[in-house]
């Protein structure tokens, strides 16, 4: 299975531009690691294909989803806002990404942390595409993994 | 032996003593350490209950997630009790034996939940000080779980359709 990274950029920059009337700029590589406070979120990707899409996004970034999802002022956006535009954004993210995915596939139900020191993983799986992008200045990045199939013994 | 807790009042008892079941007999199968699980209480705030842990989605006639959450000196201890040897902290095995555990609870509190519920793959998250999202509207409840090697808990968030 192979998904073209710029076929996910572009599904990033419709919904960004769709939901939040933001214009991203592609980002080449990842970038220098910071202790800053992000939102990630995680959906699970089960049935022909499987694995699962993860978007993390500095809390600037997420509030800003949030302030314009919600339509509600920025500096009054709360924590759980952070996490349901991001949970939202990663929704859609999954959608789309399903579409390009064999039938059928199901979505799960997104899992959404919020922090300035943490690390997420899908257990059993490796990365199969990863997408940065800059989002009004803020690095954010959608990465795609597939679940390792277990190893089958040599008769 | 079987051990019964009464749970917190407005969570289902028939909602959470699947879990306390499921993460002793877990324990004791697979680790052969014995757990012991104290009342649940009902979480307040929304920060984990410790550093290492293991997400799993619920779907079906039951729907919301369920966290395992280790200490992290309870966790080096019990993945190790658990695969044979020590794992360090910062490896892709660490994350896979905690995902392991969080979905054999989750897997063994399904079957005695009945229904058609069903579970997510596990995710991971390792750090400190952060918060996962649960359902709104539906209380989550603590289950504070005590071994040899260290504590932990599970934080249940589901509803029953």
């Amino acid at each position: 299975m192979e998904l073209n990274p710029n076929d996910i950029f572009q599904l990033a920059a419709t919904i960004w531009e769709a939901t939040l009337g933001i214009q991203i700029e592609a980002v080449s590589s990842q970038p220098p690691s910071s202790k800053r406070r992000s939102t990630a979120a995680c959906i699970q990707i089960t049935g022909a294909w499987n694995g699962a899409i993860l978007l993390d996004t500095p809390d600037s970034v997420a509030r800003r989803a949030a302030s314009a999802m919600f339509n509600t002022d920025a500096s009054k956006v709360q924590v759980t806002d952070l996490q349901d535009a991001v949970a939202e954004l990663v929704n859609m993210v999954g959608g789309n990404v399903k579409a390009l995915l064999p039938e059928t596939c199901y979505l799960s139900l997104p899992a959404v942390v919020e922090g300035g020191d943490y690390s997420t993983r899908v257990p059993g799986s490796q990365v199969l595409t990863r997408v940065f992008f800059s989002s009004e200045g803020e690095s954010v990045t959608i990465s795609i993994v597939e679940k390792v199939k277990p190893q089958t013994a040599a008769a | 032996m079987s051990q019964t807790i009464a749970p917190a009042p407005s969570i289902s008892r028939t909602l959470i003593q699947p879990f306390i079941v499921a993460v002793r007999d877990v324990f004791h199968k697979m680790a052969k350490v014995e757990i012991t699980c104290e009342k649940p209480h009902l979480k307040e705030g929304n920060h984990t209950s410790y550093e290492v842990c293991g997400i799993i989605g619920f779907s079906g006639h039951v729907s919301g997630s369920v966290v395992v959450s280790f200490s992290d000196q309870a966790a080096l201890k019990l993945v190790e009790a658990f695969v044979g040897e020590k794992i360090d902290r910062n490896t892709p095995d660490f994350a896979d034996a905690i995902g392991e555990l969080a979905n054999m609870i989750a897997g063994g509190a399904k079957q005695h939940l009945g229904g058609s519920a069903s579970i997510s793959v596990p995710n991971v998250v390792i750090g400190k000080g952060y918060q996962i999202a649960n359902m709104s509207q539906v209380p989550c409840l603590v289950i504070p779980c005590k071994s040899p090697h260290g504590d932990f808990a599970i934080e249940v968030c589901i509803k029953q359709r």
